[in-house]
């Protein structure tokens, strides 16, 4: 059962990341792309981490790509985009694939995730907060500034000057 | 010869009843009994009296009533009834029926009119019926140029949608029998961010059938849902957080189970008003139905749909609507929790069944329970009751509004979510967390 449900999902991740590049119309390629992140959530719900699962649809099906949907539609492709039609692209873009790949693969075999014991208890999300308020606090407050910066970044790009108050 | 049927026959009328009685018993024979004997495989039929109710033994019930009381047990606790029937799709679907028919009714009482009237005897309490028939039976009219696809989908989808986030509710208590387990379809530890999980799909789905129906109209009611929802979601999401600071869980039993002395509605009330208003926004409700604004936009996003996939868009914003006020009863009104108002089951007739002097008969003694314990215990009725009294007054206060307010314009409506609500919604956390630091209220284990 495990194994069906794990091809399954795994089917669909890599289909809908296929998909998202290689179809035309870029709505479907959006949905595809949707249907590829909530295949990575279905991989965290077999992981025992359902936190986890559930942030990614919130946050990556739910948010990200409801913008890149409100993007597409409100941009005419023509516009942007010229067609370039070059075999070589391709193969190259299939090359780069297999050596990046090959090369997450070595250092994913290399980590030592052979020693990794399956059928422990899963991971509590308070356990993730205490984790993230005590050892790894300094990453936390980074993430933070880093997210304080681009939002007030994002504020002063998207000031409008000839906008007057209360005319 | 009489008039509405002129062309009567006695032995016209014998040959139909005959016809029919045939078809009738060559299909039972042929797909309805081997149907069930299939069936019978697959479902794990219960022990009654230390033997297997077998098919033969089924039909002895029709005699013998008593039996089936395992029956129904063992039915009303799989999963697929939890799913399809009570907690689940079919309660809230009816829950939801009955908001359409009391919104339309109550909002003509309040502009003084009379509403729906004439199907049914009393105030028109079959309006209902007839307009489902009348949806059932209409065409459905798919635009020419749509992308048709997600244009068929984008109903069912909505509804689903709908249906999964009724599924996260906790309804009502279980029993000692149920190991305490609630009576909701999934119990999850991170049902909160289930629930925020699912309200973000209801954006996508509406920008996707707005799209996909290819027409003016649509479009702009999309994108205008879309900027709606996703702004309204952040000040949503926000204003449930003091209750888990509060809680220190994320479970929404849980978060029941720690209002049986006082609803946190008393200790957040600014948090309550924020997800009101939120919820209100989420639920294109009036003032904030600019979605589907028909002065403006005929029926903004609805507008191509026609016939059942109309019918189904409705039901499922009907659905969603319930449990948006299910979830603020969850959250804010203590849920199922409440005074003792219905009685206990009189313990003679748990022991002995219902005993009329001076009659016999195998009727008379059905036990409505087996071995003592109760089908559907006390304690389970009054959490429904005081579950489905609350809804209904949220949902009454949802429905009100639609009455009272005029709609409001989208700048403001951004204005109102973006400068106002989120603002609130911090000084509901601060609110919560000086609580929680005073030392007034704090969740088990966190000092």
């Amino acid at each position: 059962m495990a194994d069906a449900l794990f091809l399954g999902i795994a089917v669909l991740t890599i289909g809908g990341a296929i998909a998202a590049l290689e179809l035309r119309s870029l709505i479907y390629g959006s949905i595809a792309l949707m249907g590829m992140l909530g295949g990575i959530a279905g991989f965290f719900v077999m992981l025992d981490s359902p936190f986890v699962a559930m942030f990614q649809i919130a946050v990556y099906v739910g948010s990200i790509a409801v913008l890149i949907l409100f993007t597409v539609m409100l941009v005419k492709r023509e516009l942007i985009f010229k067609k370039i039609e070059d075999p070589r692209r391709k193969f190259a873009g299939i090359g780069l694939m297999l050596i990046t790949m090959v090369a997450v693969g070595a250092v994913i075999l290399d980590s030592g995730i052979h020693t990794i014991t399956t059928g422990e208890d899963p991971v509590d999300f308070r356990d993730i907060g205490v984790d993230f308020l005590t050892y790894y606090w300094p990453a936390l407050i980074l993430m933070a500034f880093i997210l304080a910066g681009s939002v007030m970044g994002a504020l002063v790009l998207a000031r409008r000057e000839d906008f007057v108050e209360n005319e | 010869m009489s008039v509405i049927a002129p062309k009567f026959r006695l032995g016209y009328f014998l040959k139909g009843i005959i016809d029919n009685a045939l078809w009738i018993i060559v299909l039972v024979t042929l797909i309805v009994v081997p149907l069930i004997q299939v069936l019978l495989i697959y479902i794990n039929l219960p022990v009654v009296d230390g033997e297997l109710l077998t098919p033969f033994l089924a039909f002895t019930l029709i005699f013998h009533p008593e039996l089936a009381v395992p029956l129904v047990e063992a039915i009303i606790r799989s999963d697929l009834f939890h799913i399809a029937a009570f907690p689940g799709f079919g309660f809230a679907a009816l829950m939801a029926a009955a908001v359409i028919f009391v919104e339309r009714k109550m909002l003509a009482k309040l502009q003084l009119r009379v509403g729906p009237f004439y199907c049914g005897k009393i105030e028109g309490i079959f309006q209902l019926i007839a307009d489902g028939i009348k949806l059932v039976s209409k065409e459905i009219i798919i635009p020419d140029k749509a992308d048709k696809p997600i244009f068929w989908v984008a109903p069912l989808l909505f509804v689903g949608a709908a249906a999964a986030f009724v599924a996260l509710i906790p309804v009502a208590p279980g029993g000692e029998e149920f190991d305490n387990m609630p009576w909701v379809v999934a119990d999850l530890d991170v049902g909160l961010i289930a629930v925020f999980a699912v309200i973000g799909f209801f954006p996508i789905i509406t920008v996707l059938s707005a799209w996909s129906s290819n027409s003016k109209y649509p479009f702009i009611g999309g994108i205008r849902a879309l900027h709606q929802m996703v702004s309204f979601e952040i000040p949503l999401i926000l204003s449930l957080l003091g209750v888990v600071i509060l809680t220190g869980t994320l479970n929404l039993n849980e978060i029941v189970q720690s209002q049986t002395s006082f609803p946190w509605i008393l200790f957040l009330p600014v948090g309550a008003i924020v997800f009101f208003i939120a919820m209100l926004a989420e639920l294109e409700r009036i003032p904030f139905d600019l979605p589907e604004a028909e002065s403006e936009i005929v029926a903004g996003w609805l507008t191509e749909f026609s016939g059942m996939m109309y019918g189904l868009v409705q039901l499922g914003s009907y659905v969603k609507l319930y449990a948006f006020a299910a979830l603020f009863v969850t959250i804010f009104l203590a849920g199922y929790n409440g005074p003792s108002i219905y009685p206990d089951f009189p313990q003679d007739i748990i022991d002995d069944g219902i005993i009329i002097p001076g009659m016999t008969g195998p009727l008379l003694t059905v036990k409505p329970f087996t071995d003592g314990t109760a089908v559907l215990d006390q304690e389970m009725i009054n959490g429904l009751i005081w579950f489905v009294l609350k809804t209904a007054a949220v949902i009454f206060f949802i429905l009100l509004i639609r009455g009272v307010f005029p709609r409001v314009r989208i700048d403001m409506l951004l204005h109102i979510g973006w400068y106002k609500l989120i603002g609130l919604a911090f000084v509901n956390i601060f609110i919560a967390l000086g609580l929680l630091y005073s030392g007034i209220l704090a969740p088990a284990g966190a000092f």
